[in-house]
């Protein structure tokens, strides 16, 4: 599904990454690598396959936009150093393209981690009218892409169906992207008249009817 | 001492209390001072205490003749109950015999309120009978060295045996009993049971497939006949009775007038919410009652359970407003009347709470039964067939719950370790694991050793360790804390502690009713009116409200119960009967709601199987009647919704009850192509149960409770604040990733088959098939809903099922705006 927000392109994936045309730059947030191994360490047996899932999404992102900058709007990696972090470092040096991390709140590595494998860490980031951040900015001049809070949407129809998805969150001034990683759990929004919802679903992202 | 003599001490000390043994109680010590296990069939307040405390201190003193002057330190009995509220009645019958029969044996409780100092007291040196509950027989398993403290206990009483099997607290049992066998061969097990419809196999689960055990055993029916009446609460005009409406508040008149002409009532509700209104209400309409009724429930703090316990027992109080909290144990001699408010949902559970009146010998137990909208009235009548007749339920014991095994074999990792050849044996001699393969096993040895089935170099799991010698291992000590206080959660919503801002403790609460809870809320709680303050370190503050100030009232969640089998049997009866016979007061009160049922459609009769269709705003509605019992229903609508989405794309609300069921749709539902393609058959029922299974949640939430015993979902300790929550994550998530990642984990199978076992009951469903199969189908197309049909059309709590794509479904959905 294409966008415009301030003239500019976005394309929203179903997998909860967004593609910035014109600046070839594409977006994903709170992937939380590192969080299975994380339980595993602590005597969880959460499935070892759901680790790699990850690097599959993200390769077949980046074969479908070719970006020249990716950038993680924070929560990248949720762990201590742990061996996801060997998987991760070997991912992250097949990537040809500039990585650049904003950093987020589960993001306890410290930055020399990141920079060692060429990943550039900012607290945030401007470009043009648009700024960067992990947490949504309360108040901003300019156009605000976050994550932190995995926005989800509560829907329902007649004869009492419901369901929960997660979702891309529009505001006025402001784009919450969903979790990118597997694994995550969502929170709830509800939207007021002013706000756009974009749904995902396995194959296609869809805009939301507000009622 | 020869059994004779001690027979003498026995009987004299009933004659010192102007007593005479029962039989039962004679058959038992016998038994066990043969040197048999057994199980006793005795009913709350018949005296079963002294049926197995005597022969325990009896054979203390034929093994230590010098027992009046010579103490023998150390564990000799272990007494389990499942309710640790029962733990103190229970110590002072021992205490009282031991000291009468001059013995210096001592007597101690280990419970989750037992303090720490204490416990460490305990640990050092045992008391030598022990009362316990089956969770911290567990916990003693996981201290180190713990096969010292049981190596001369000689004898195990399970007591409410029936309320721990077909639980998983009752494979609990059984795994810690085949550990405690092994410890001490010499050692009896007894259990105590109400009167469930499967004893023999109750006998069984507890003894275990081992040989020996089992044949060296018996059976002790106490067969105490006790005359039990039951009578409706039937209101004047009956024309206005409320199609649904589960509190039955709309007879509170009639039940005050009962209140007044008994010594004590027990009014027994069936969720804490209704006992919580019901109170209340009690308290607004007759103020006069004020300072004799209290309320009693499991959130209630236990100090206050215990005042309301005393209290009954030395006659204070007029009334009680209770939950199944007061259902085990406990005598009370003074209560004279029960009232049942809405259907219990079982004849055992029913009957037993009319036994908790007319304690005294030669005594009847009147229960009354009020029915909370006129469908229940239906019960009303069969339960009273079914007293008449003693027709009670089976338990049904779980097998192969993987789950606890796993709990079960990371206690003894965490305690001394254990070598798996050695327990493998003995987890065999165990009813719930006789047919456990070798396989499985190495599976749950691979999944709590490597948290997988093949070994990945890149992978850091660590749970239980394997040394050098071959032993099993935890050896982190983090784990083995994290493990230590999984041992006792019990599975349900997170639960908080409330309290008044200045510190007393009121009760606890489930999280989810105080999520919705803003500052300066009033809501009712343990018969008071609170206002919210704030959730501080897992508490919730709160001050007392202004009384004049609306409120809400704390719901919770709770299990929704079923009808057995048996039951919706004599539902069924009584329904054919009362269409014809309007004799009983029940079918006299039924009559105007039979006549608007007629008006739309019919009152089916044994030959016949209804089906009614309507639309309303909501969409269509298509309802049928099979009167099998929730479980059932659930299992039929189920299936039926899934054979009817592959006909064509579609999306199923469902609802059930103990009457019938809904699919409701946003489309019109062809009933015709329903009959026309045969879709109540049986053929491929067991496949397209599994598949509807999948299209819907039933499995999912199944998981849950399996995900926490298992280890997988880590809730730490109730009430205390989560210091670990980054290795928290919601069993939703996990049961996705076990779905997606590893299908064939078999936790995940388990889930499957819990849910086709304990909850579809996949027998019932072919049987309940199979006899629609012989009734004619009345299809009715009415213009609105009917009696019948309301208390299931209007029931919020739903499954779903559809055959639409996700992105289809979305496009025909909305999200609300925010009211601001």
């Amino acid at each position: 599904m294409t966008i415009k927000i301030q003239n500019q392109t976005f394309i929203l994936h179903h997998f909860g990454a967004i593609f910035w045309q014109e600046k070839s730059i594409l977006l994903v947030s709170d992937v939380h690598f590192g969080k299975v191994s994380h339980f595993r360490k602590h005597g969880i047996a959460i499935p070892m396959e759901a680790i790699l899932e990850n690097f599959k999404r993200m390769d077949t992102l980046i074969n479908d936009f070719k970006p020249q900058t990716i950038i993680f709007l924070g929560d990248l990696f949720h762990s201590t150093i742990n061996n996801e972090w060997d998987l991760f470092m070997n991912w992250a040096k097949t990537v040809p393209q500039e990585i650049i991390l904003v950093k987020g709140n589960h993001d306890i590595l410290t930055d020399n981690h990141f920079e060692e494998i060429d990943i550039k860490v900012v607290p945030k980031l401007v470009i043009d009218s648009f700024i960067l951040t992990h947490h949504p900015l309360e108040v901003s001049t300019l156009y605000n892409f976050c994550g932190h809070i995995h926005p989800g949407i509560k829907l329902k129809a007649k004869g009492k169906q419901f369901l929960n998805i997660p979702c891309f969150f529009r505001k006025p001034n402001q784009m919450i992207l969903p979790a990118f990683g597997e694994f995550t759990g969502n929170f709830y929004l509800k939207p007021t008249n002013k706000d756009l919802v974009y749904g995902i679903t396995p194959e296609k992202v869809i805009e939301i009817t507000l009622q | 001492m020869n059994n004779k003599e001690l027979f003498k001490i026995a009987e004299n000390w009933f004659s010192e209390q102007n007593w005479k043994p029962f039989p039962f109680q004679k058959h038992t010590w016998k038994a066990f001072l043969q040197g048999k296990n057994g199980l006793l069939n005795a009913p709350t307040g018949s005296g079963k205490t002294y049926a197995l405390w005597f022969p325990i201190i009896l054979s203390y003193i034929k093994e230590n003749p010098e027992y009046k002057t010579k103490h023998k330190s150390g564990l000799k009995a272990i007494w389990i109950t499942p309710l640790r509220a029962l733990s103190v009645e229970i110590k002072q019958a021992a205490e009282k015999l031991a000291s009468d029969l001059g013995t210096q044996l001592t007597v101690g409780i280990r419970s989750g309120d037992t303090s720490a100092s204490e416990r460490a007291r305990q640990k050092k040196k045992m008391p030598d009978l022990l009362i316990t509950t089956p969770e911290s027989l567990q916990l003693l398993l996981a201290t180190k060295d713990y096969s010292k403290i049981f190596a001369n206990c000689n004898a195990i009483v399970v007591d409410e045996w029936h309320e721990l099997l077909g639980t998983k607290r009752g494979v609990q049992m059984e795994l810690a009993l085949s550990r405690l066998k092994t410890i001490n061969p010499k050692v009896l097990i007894w259990g105590i049971s109400a009167t469930i419809g499967n004893l023999e196999l109750a006998q069984e689960v507890l003894l275990g497939t081992y040989q020996n055990t089992l044949k060296n055993s018996v059976l002790i029916k106490a067969s105490i006949n006790k005359k039990i009446t039951v009578k409706s609460i039937i209101p004047e005009k009956i024309e206005t009775y409320p199609w649904r409406g589960h509190m039955g508040l709309h007879l509170i008149d009639e039940v005050a007038q009962i209140i007044r002409n008994s010594r004590t009532t027990l009014i027994f509700t069936n969720t804490r919410s209704q006992c919580e209104l019901w109170f209340q209400t009690l308290l607004d309409k007759y103020p006069e009652f004020a300072g004799d009724m209290a309320m009693h429930h499991g959130s209630i703090a236990r100090e206050t359970r215990t005042w309301v316990e005393n209290a009954i027992r030395n006659e204070d109080l007029k009334v009680v407003v209770c939950t199944s909290s007061l259902d085990l144990g406990v005598d009370f001699a003074p209560v004279e009347t029960i009232v049942q408010v809405g259907g219990p949902k079982g004849v055992a559970r029913f009957l037993q709470r009319a036994g908790r009146s007319g304690h005294q010998p030669g005594k009847e137990s009147v229960i009354y039964f009020l029915a909370t909208h006129a469908m229940e009235l239906i019960e009303a009548s069969a339960l009273k067939k079914a007293a008449a007749n003693t027709i009670v339920e089976d338990r049904v014991p779980y097998l192969d719950s993987y789950d606890v095994l796993i709990q079960y074999l990371n206690t003894l990792a965490v305690s001394d370790g254990f070598f798996p050849a050695d327990i493998f044996k003995e987890v065999k001699t165990t009813f719930c694991y006789q047919n456990l393969t070798p396989e499985k096993w190495q599976w749950i040895l691979n999944f709590i050793t490597q948290g997988s089935q093949s070994l990945q170099h890149y992978d850091e799991y660590k749970k239980v360790e394997i040394e050098e010698n071959g032993l099993f291992k935890i050896n982190s000590r983090k784990i083995a804390m994290q493990h230590r206080m999984q041992i006792g959660t019990i599975v349900g919503d997170a639960v908080l502690h409330v309290k008044f801002l200045k510190g007393s403790y009121i009760g606890s609460i489930e999280e989810w009713f105080i999520s919705k809870l803003e500052r300066g809320d009033t809501f009712i709680f343990a018969g008071k009116k609170l206002e919210f303050f704030a959730i501080k370190d897992m508490k919730v503050l709160v001050r007392k409200a202004n009384i004049k100030k609306a409120a809400k009232t704390v719901s919770w969640m709770g299990g929704r119960m079923t009808f057995s089998a048996q039951m919706s049997q004599l539902l069924r009866e009584e329904l054919y009967l009362l269409e014809k016979n309007i004799n009983s007061i029940e079918a006299k009160a039924l009559q105007p709601i039979f006549i608007r049922q007629k008006k739309e459609s019919i009152v089916p009769n044994s030959n016949q199987f209804l089906i009614e269709t309507f639309k309303t705003r909501e969409g269509f509605h298509a309802v049928f009647y099979p009167f099998e019992g929730r479980f059932v229903h659930e299992a039929l609508a189920s299936v039926l919704s899934y054979r009817i989405s592959l006909l064509s794309p579609i999306t199923f609300s469902l609802a059930y009850n103990d009457y019938g069921f809904e699919l409701l749709s946003d489309q019109e539902i062809d009933i015709q192509a329903v009959l026309d393609n045969d879709l109540f058959s049986t053929s491929y029922i067991h496949d397209d149960l599994q598949k509807s299974l999948n299209a819907t949640e039933m499995a999912r939430r199944k998981f849950r409770d399996i995900a926490v015993i298992s280890g997988l979902v880590f809730t730490g300790m109730p009430g205390k604040p989560i210091k670990t929550k980054h290795l928290q994550s919601g069993s939703q998530l996990l049961f996705e990733v076990f779905r997606d990642y590893e299908p064939e984990n078999l936790l995940l199978k388990q889930a499957y088959i819990e849910t086709f076992e304990h909850q579809m009951e996949e027998g019932r469903l072919i049987q309940a098939l199979e006899r629609i199969a012989t009734q004619d189908i009345i299809l009715k197309n009415c213009g609105k809903p009917t009696p019948f049909s309301f208390p299931i059309i209007t029931d919020r709590l739903r499954e779903k099922l559809s055959s639409e794509t996700l992105a289809d479904r979305i496009a025909k959905m909305t999200a609300s705006y925010l009211r601001e």
